[in-house]
């Protein structure tokens, strides 16, 4: 419980000094509690989720770093690995492959990075995946661009 | 002969054209070369970013130094002999150390501990001391090779591979040291000795398994004084495995340092901070490494983790398949012989 509040809020620290290094990432501490964290990721260049601004939310366990986060979208994405309704996310490293010496920003690096590498195989949004799968990366590609651009986008006007 | 097999070992250990001559200029002051050596040796070092453990390498040469130079005060008769002794002892204290590394609760600096932990490569040693130079021959040559009883013990690891490198190294330096002192110029090293018996109690503190394993060496040294000569006739056929200390050149360039040097060791590429609690490393956490896969974290941190799942958080493998952590686990089934062992070590010494 102290180990995990002390090392978050070193990862605290070192996200306010690190914030102009990674624009793509905004970390974000909740006010009242540290156990819970909300970031902003610019979706990738050259993806569906271009100019898309994503919003995950961290539930970080007391035993970490020896558990991994609970990482979810808030906003809606239209990914293989991503539930479509619940925002829950299949990634490895927040299960099994989770290491201690992995930090929030970290992860959400490794989700940029999902974002822009699917993982079709293993889906958690199975229309999304189906469409990978069967080779149709122009109606993937178009899925994901309408609802980068319905939920992921600022509206206009 | 002698010369020669000396002469390749250190070729062997560096390609440093400064070691060859060694054994011939007999005359020359070992404190210059170590001196020299020992830069050389870190550059090597540092520049070597894969190999493991390092750091506890280094400590392991720093200590067998000291302890080397502890023993030339003891008994500068039979020297030359004991520093074979050294080498072959050497074996036992590294792994010993990896093994120390591994287990938490062994933190360095408690002598109780030490003691304790003192119990892996005990077995070995009392063997060799009872029985006299067949025993310390064979030894020898472990320092060449590992025997096939502590390949057991330890189980076979690559990482192995490391601390027979630098007990083969050190044996063969130990063979240098014992040329060049022979010819006398053992001034400076002499000079040292007041200062190092000192520290090699230091150490004893200190660093705890080593200090006293050390103890033991000097001691049984003086009792067992034969070790097999590279030109021996019935020296085993398996000694050193000179390929093998390709694996840590700069081992014998760190032997000469005198008893200063764990003092600047811990300037490796070290992390200031564990990256798992961001805590700031203190000196016994820094010469902390639990997996071979050189992945530094605080002894708290480490503690928690085999508590969890175990797993090295920079390479994702079980820390208990570490040989050291194994050896832990095999003789810490018998806590009884181990003490016995140490103490009586302890009233010789």
């Amino acid at each position: 419980m102290q180990a995990s509040r002390a090392r978050l809020f070193k990862e605290y620290k070192e996200v306010q000094r690190e914030k102009v290094a990674d624009p793509d990432i905004q970390l974000v501490c909740d006010d009242s509690n540290i156990f819970k964290w909300t970031a902003l990721i610019k979706g990738p260049s050259e993806t569906p989720f271009e100019g898309g601004v994503f919003q995950l939310a961290f539930s970080v366990p007391e035993q970490y770093p020896l558990q991994p986060p609970q990482v979810r979208f808030l906003t809606k994405i239209f990914h293989p690995n991503v539930h479509f309704k619940t925002g829950e996310i299949c990634l490895d490293i927040l299960k099994n492959a989770w290491s201690p010496a992995w930090t929030l920003q970290s992860v959400c690096r490794a989700i940029i990075a999902l974002m822009a590498h699917p993982e079709p195989d293993s889906p958690l949004n199975c229309d999304s995946g189906n469409l990978l799968r069967s080779g149709d990366v122009r109606g993937y590609q178009s899925m994901a661009k309408m609802y980068t651009r319905l939920a992921a986008m600022p509206k206009k006007g | 002969m002698v010369t020669d097999s000396i002469a390749n070992a250190s070729i062997s250990l560096a390609p440093n054209a400064r070691d060859l001559p060694l054994p011939k200029k007999k005359r020359v002051r070992n404190s210059k070369l170590k001196q020299s050596k020992l830069d050389v040796r870190r550059e090597q070092w540092l520049s070597r970013g894969a190999v493991k453990n390092k750091k506890w390498n280094e400590e392991d040469n720093r200590l067998d130094s000291v302890a080397i130079k502890a023993r030339e005060d003891d008994n500068l008769s039979s020297k030359k002999i004991n520093m074979r002794e050294i080498g072959e002892e050497n074996d036992g204290s590294v792994h010993h150390h990896s093994d120390f590394s591994d287990s938490p609760s062994n933190s360095p600096p408690s002598i109780g501990s030490s003691i304790l932990g003192g119990n892996d490569s005990g077995p070995h040693f009392t063997g060799s001391s009872s029985s006299s130079s067949c025993r310390s021959s064979s030894s020898c040559c472990r320092s060449g090779s590992i025997t096939e009883e502590e390949e057991e013990e330890e189980g076979d690891d690559d990482c192995l591979d490391d601390w027979e490198a630098i007990a083969d190294a050190l044996a063969a330096t130990d063979k240098q040291h014992d040329q060049c002192s022979e010819s006398s110029p053992r001034g400076n090293v002499v000079s040292q000795l007041d200062s190092c018996g000192d520290s090699r109690n230091e150490l004893g503190v200190e660093d705890g398994d080593s200090g006293v394993q050390r103890g033991r060496i000097a001691q049984r040294a003086s009792m067992n004084c034969r070790a097999w000569r590279p030109d021996d006739a019935f020296r085993p056929q398996s000694l050193p495995t000179l390929s093998k200390q390709l694996s840590l050149p700069n081992t014998d360039r760190r032997f000469g340092c005198g008893g200063i040097p764990w003092a600047c060791g811990g300037v490796m590429s070290v992390p200031t901070s564990c990256p798992i609690c961001f805590e700031d490393l203190d000196l016994t956490d820094s010469s902390f490494l639990p997996c071979f896969c050189g992945f530094r974290l605080c002894l708290f941190c480490h503690k928690r983790i085999l508590e969890e799942d175990g797993r090295c958080p920079g390479c994702r493998k079980p820390y208990d398949h570490d040989p050291a952590d194994n050896e832990t686990n095999v003789h810490g089934g018998s806590p009884t012989f181990p003490l016995a062992r140490s103490c009586s070590m302890i009233s010789r010494s």
